[in-house]
């Protein structure tokens, strides 16, 4: 039965009826997400960046924002609500910030140096009245190096961190600045903040269905003036599911959506509508055990990225894709010269007999979906049968995004028999891209060093960078880096993802950024 | 009639405090933390400490159940741990979803169905019969969730006439189905839901009617001449009572079974919301939606039980 | 179909001389003039000698994928019935997947035959306590709508095939149950048992002789009626991602991972529920059959 016959009877059935009832209000953007529920509105989102990239930066400000004007240009933080820092030239472990002045909260109080000081509490300060349990845990991840604050004058405070630390502002951009006044007025009810939230944001909220829908309008005092929205009206819709975001896309429900599977783009680009890719920080490896098992030999490791044809990823994934062969993608100004382990089967099979593990078995911990996972299964099927071309044997041990984020976080203490798991990385800041994975000062289940890397010139390597306060000294250390990444196979590399998009024919000016974070303020609705 | 009432009631709570025992336990089968999805994926090991004891996982299993419990007989099913919304916010909300979807399924399950049973039990072994039969056979094996992707391929995916997902234009909670821009939501899934119920209600017609067709009074009406429309009136209101007390169990599995339909339909529901928490390992929602829900169940049950031995006093008896 | 439509169960009616046959052999004689339950039977045994013969049958590694052969139509290279998301050929996986759906349909139901059917013989023909004990624990179970109790408990342990199977075994034992106490009760307030127990037969004799043939009937019946329900719920959980674990071929996985490619073919990825459908109608009609042949009502 030819489909197209009987859509076009149906498309005759219910024109009238449907497609007229389907037609947007004119100036609202409806972006389907890939979360599976409303990231939280009290301050720093969950639901990993996708929570910071359309509720946290919408709502809030940080003192450090990304800058995500430009298209081409790798993106680094720039002022937010700081308009400019610096290190105390007396101590190294003091950072001063110049606040932002006439910046108003959507309540209408103004933001000032008491707001930053009285905020980093509500994270890190257990007596604090405003301290909540939900949100510390959400910023821990950046308030590790924090040690505490003080108030300089009404518009500058200085924060002191535990370790000299030259990259610290990058921790200050992920910690969400909220309203102290709309706090205060509601007790501390967060349930009742999170229906009535309160920043200093491009986008203002205007009302929320609890796993449905969350609404926002455009704040038309924001203090940039350059970013304030060209829309009447964002609305976020959770859809963790890759075919319900086409066919919401295609049948008119959203107009903006994201991950779209590389299956459906022809349909999609058939229909008219733009897809939109760019290189981002990202990368979709395989984290290593360095304490057991083949992997702690350098020639296995080099071994399994000889054995990897990326180019059959690339095609996997109908071109949406960037082949992989350090922790950072080329446009990365980190990127530097890494070795290249270019497809050689006989290459890997020589160091495998040469590391005497042929056939060499891997034990791999692989999700079956997750955040930034891309396309897991279909991926590590093409994965496995590469690897074992080239004399591996692998047994994937296959679980859900939790199960796979629980051994993420216990590291190799817990798990020493998994050689290796799955699990995509975002590379924004030079601590999380290339510090951390190496940095015995981090190792799990303390820290994200998963399989406890351990190499002296690393080690050396990461104190230099942390007390290089030259940013273009600081930027070549960063190249060395990333460099031993590759040197030392610190993982199979495997792709970087191109963060695709995809936009109804009706929005204009959207600009994608090489970030995981995205400003939807220029887009334009056109009726 | 009071009496029969309380009797029935008196079997029912200890049924309610052994469905609260097994929805507890339950969720302590689960491996893995519950707080996992709300930490960030390198949370360390004293931040998961610290947030447990806040959460209060920290204490013994019996101790949690004791406190569980009594906050649940006040109505109070805690918080979730992702949202951190009161789960009874939670569940009533996506209860009611749910039950706009069950209030169109089952008069649509119940006219079709009947109907279908009635005229196959009126014309035992003719090819109608056969007919109306095969077809609800076809409706009680079908899996629905299957149904409803077929249904999102022609109409949505094909055709682009009905939305895929969702309940709404602007969300459950201005949801007006007097609206056709958010009525053509319901389409769909109302479509999937009744199917499998359509196939239970005709066939226990047709038994109802076919059993009642060969009883004697039926013989008797025909032999003092009624005409047949008259008898099968007769027939049909002898055989309602049955069918009515399998439909108030469709309804009970509507409310509490339509997970994988929701599922598809993104329709949230208490399915909807189930499989979240399962996704998210939620533990006071999912405790919550499924006592709930069983208790729901079990008062539908209690209900149907009444009508049924009202509308038949036969059956109060036994 | 329709010449298997015109035949009524006549022959049932007129089974007036069974002394020849016997109860067995008037059941298969009644089953021989039901065209409609033989050719459901038929089917059956096809859909299971198809899942167990599947290495001989598939034309192809139901495991090997090919980049370039995803998602392609029906007959594209040999391949029958197309491909699927990873260019696995279909048919062959549907076939291997018969394996996985028919024992997660089938497996529980096993299980709660014999749990719920010993524990339904045990409440119907002990004391009164023991009766109260056994069946107000099951009522509990009952509580539940089943698909909400599978759900629930396989969610709640994490997913996977075991406990899938573990899942549905408990949604099933407490009407397994029911079926055998109710059947029990009835038989043992019947003459022949009381005559037997006159006689002074031990109660495990009785058991043996008197009550099990006499449950057995129903409790076979009603759980032959369960297998359909079981593989749809089966394949409903793997949907769900609670059941098998990919890259395991199961209906109901397949179904839900194909579910992601309705834009590219539509006409494949509605083909696992297809097969869910048909196995579900055949062993539905086939239990109903056997059920009027057998003439037992529940």
């Amino acid at each position: 039965m030819p489909l197209s016959q009987v859509s076009t009877f149906l498309t005759a059935a219910f024109l009238a009826a449907g497609v007229a009832a389907s037609a947007q209000a004119a100036s609202v953007l409806t972006v389907g997400m890939t979360a599976g529920d409303i990231p939280v509105t009290t301050g720093n989102p969950d639901q990993g960046f996708e929570g910071f990239r359309f509720v946290g930066y919408n709502l809030y400000d940080a003192l450090a924002l990304w800058d995500l004007s430009s298209f081409d240009k790798p993106s680094d933080i720039k002022p937010g609500l700081a308009t400019s820092w610096e290190i105390d030239p007396n101590n190294k472990r003091r950072w001063i910030f110049h606040l932002r002045q006439g910046v108003k909260f959507h309540d209408g109080c103004a933001f000032t140096a008491d707001d930053v000081v009285w905020n980093m509490a509500r994270v890190t300060d257990s007596k604090a009245p405003q301290y909540f349990t939900q949100q510390m845990a959400l910023s821990r991840a950046y308030t590790t190096n924090f040690e505490s604050i003080e108030k300089i004058d009404d518009y500058t405070v200085a924060i002191n961190t535990k370790v000299v630390e030259s990259i610290f502002p990058y921790s200050m951009s992920y910690i969400l600045m909220i309203s102290r006044c709309k706090a205060e007025a509601l007790k501390y009810d967060w349930n009742a903040y999170a229906n009535d939230p309160s920043g200093t944001g491009p986008y203002r909220f205007s009302r929320m269905v609890p796993h449905e829908r969350l609404e926002l309008l455009p704040n038309k005092d924001y203090w940039d003036p350059k970013r304030v929205p060209k829309q009447d009206k964002l609305v976020l819709l959770p859809m963790p599911e890759a075919a319900t975001r086409a066919a919401a896309l295609m049948t008119g429900q959203v107009n903006f959506i994201e991950a779209p599977s590389p299956d459906t783009i022809p349909r999609l680009k058939a229909a008219g509508m733009q897809i939109i890719t760019n290189t981002y920080p990202h990368n979709w490896p395989f984290i290593l055990n360095f304490v057991k098992g083949p992997m702690t030999d350098v020639r296995v490791r080099r071994a399994a990225n000889y054995a990897l044809n990326r180019a059959e990823f690339v095609e996997l994934l109908n071109g949406l894709a960037i082949e992989s062969y350090a922790t950072m993608p080329p446009t990365s100004p980190w990127y530097g010269h890494p070795v290249r382990y270019e497809y050689n089967v006989e290459k890997a099979k020589a160091l495998l007999k040469e590391a005497g593990c042929l056939p060499c078995k891997l034990t791999l911990a692989i999700s079956t979906s997750g955040s930034g996972q891309m396309q897991p299964l279909p991926m590590n099927e093409l994965l496995k049968s590469q690897l074992e071309a080239a004399g591996f044997q692998i047994d994937f041990k296959v679980m859900d995004w939790n199960s796979l984020i629980e051994i993420a976080r216990s590291g190799v203490p817990k798990y020493p028999d998994i050689d290796g798991y799955n699990g995509s990385r975002a590379l924004l800041d030079p601590m999380s891209a290339l510090i951390k994975p190496v940095w015995k000062f981090h190792w799990s289940p303390a820290g994200a060093n998963w399989g406890h890397f351990e190499d002296p010139e690393a080690e050396d390597l990461v104190a230099k960078i942390l007390n290089e306060f030259d940013a273009g000294k600081r930027t070549q250390l960063l190249i060395k880096l990333n460099e031993l990444h590759a040197d030392r196979a610190l993982m199979i590399f495997v792709v970087h993802d191109v963060n695709p998009r995809a936009l109804s024919p009706k929005l204009k000016g959207f600009v994608q950024a090489q970030n995981w974070f995205q400003d939807l303020t220029p887009i334009e609705v056109m009726p | 009639m009071i009496n029969l009432f309380l009797r029935r009631l008196m079997y029912a709570v200890p049924i309610a405090f052994g469905v609260s025992v097994v929805c507890f336990s339950l969720v302590y089968l689960a491996p893995g933390d519950p707080l996992q999805t709300i930490l960030p994926s390198d949370a360390s090991a004293d931040t998961i400490a610290m947030v447990k004891a806040a959460y209060g996982f920290d204490k013994p299993l019996p101790i949690q159940f004791l406190k569980w419990l009594g906050r649940v007989m006040v109505g109070d099913f805690g918080q979730s741990i992702a949202t951190r919304r009161p789960v009874v916010l939670e569940v009533t909300g996506a209860l009611y979803n749910t039950s706009v979807l069950a209030l169109f399924a089952v008069p649509i399950a119940f006219s079709t169905g009947f109907s279908m049973g009635a005229i196959a039990g009126c014309f035992p072994g003719k090819w109608i019969d056969r007919v109306l039969t095969g077809s609800a056979v076809l409706g009680v094996s079908l899996p629905n969730y299957w149904f409803g992707i077929v249904l999102v391929i022609f109409f949505a995916v094909e055709a682009m006439v009905l939305p895929a997902t969702g309940m709404g234009a602007n969300g459950s909670d201005q949801f007006n189905f007097l609206r056709w821009s958010d009525a053509r939501y319901l389409v769909l899934p109302v479509i999937t839901l009744s199917m499998v119920p359509i196939g239970i209600i005709a066939r226990t017609t047709r038994a109802a009617v076919a059993e009642v067709m060969n009883q004697d009074f039926v013989i008797t009406l025909r032999a003092k001449g009624l005409s047949e429309t008259a008898v099968i009136r007769h027939v049909l209101k002898n055989a309602l009572p049955q069918v009515l007390a399998v439909m108030g169990l469709q309804f009970g599995y509507l409310m509490g079974g339509s997970i994988l339909v929701e599922t598809v339909f993104t329709w949230p529901g208490s399915g909807f919301l189930l499989s979240k928490a399962i996704i998210n390992r939620d533990v006071p929602v999912l405790q919550g939606t499924i006592l709930m829900l069983a208790l729901i169940f079990v008062a539908t049950n209690l209900l149907v039980d009444l009508m049924q031995s009202w509308i038949d006093p036969r059956i109060r008896r036994t | 179909m329709s010449n298997a439509m015109t035949l009524p169960q006549h022959p049932a009616k007129e089974q007036a001389a069974p002394k020849q046959r016997g109860y067995w052999g008037s059941v298969l004689y009644r089953l021989r003039y039901d065209p409609v339950t033989v050719f459901f039977g038929c089917v059956v045994l096809a859909i299971i000698l198809a899942a167990i013969f599947a290495p001989v049958l598939a034309p192809f590694d139901p495991y090997k994928e090919s980049i370039i052969g995803r998602l392609k139509p029906m007959g594209w290279k040999g391949h029958l019935l197309g491909t699927d998301e990873l260019g696995r050929d279909l048919l062959s996986r549907l076939l291997y997947g018969g394996q996985v759906s028919l024992l997660m349909g089938v497996v529980p139901v096993a299980i709660a035959t014999v749990i719920g059917g010993t524990l339904g013989v045990i409440g119907g023909f002990g004391g009164r306590r023991v009766n109260t004990a056994i069946m107000r624990t099951m009522d509990v179970f009952y509580a539940f709508p089943s698909v909400l109790l599978a759900v629930a408990i396989s969610g709640a342990m994490g997913g996977g095939a075991a406990n899938g199977m573990i899942a549905l075994s408990m949604v099933f034992t407490p009407a397994m149950c029911r079926v055998a106490e109710t059947a029990t009760a009835q038989v043992k307030n019947l003459d022949f048992v009381e005559a037997a127990r006159a006689t002074g037969a031990g109660t495990l004799t009785i058991l043996r002789y008197h009550i099990l043939g006499n449950v057995l009937g129903p409790v076979f019946i009603y759980a032959s009626s369960l297998v359909s329900v079981g593989i749809l719920l089966a394949s409903g959980l793997s949907f769900l991602g609670l059941g098998v674990k990919p890259p395991t071929a199961d209906w109901g996985l397949m179904l839900s991972t194909l579910r992601q490619s309705i834009y590219i073919n539509p006409a494949i990825c509605a083909l696992p529920g297809v097969a869910i459908l048909i196995a579900s109608v055949s062993f539905n009609l086939l239990s109903d059959g056997i059920r009027s042949a057998m003439d037992v009502r529940l």
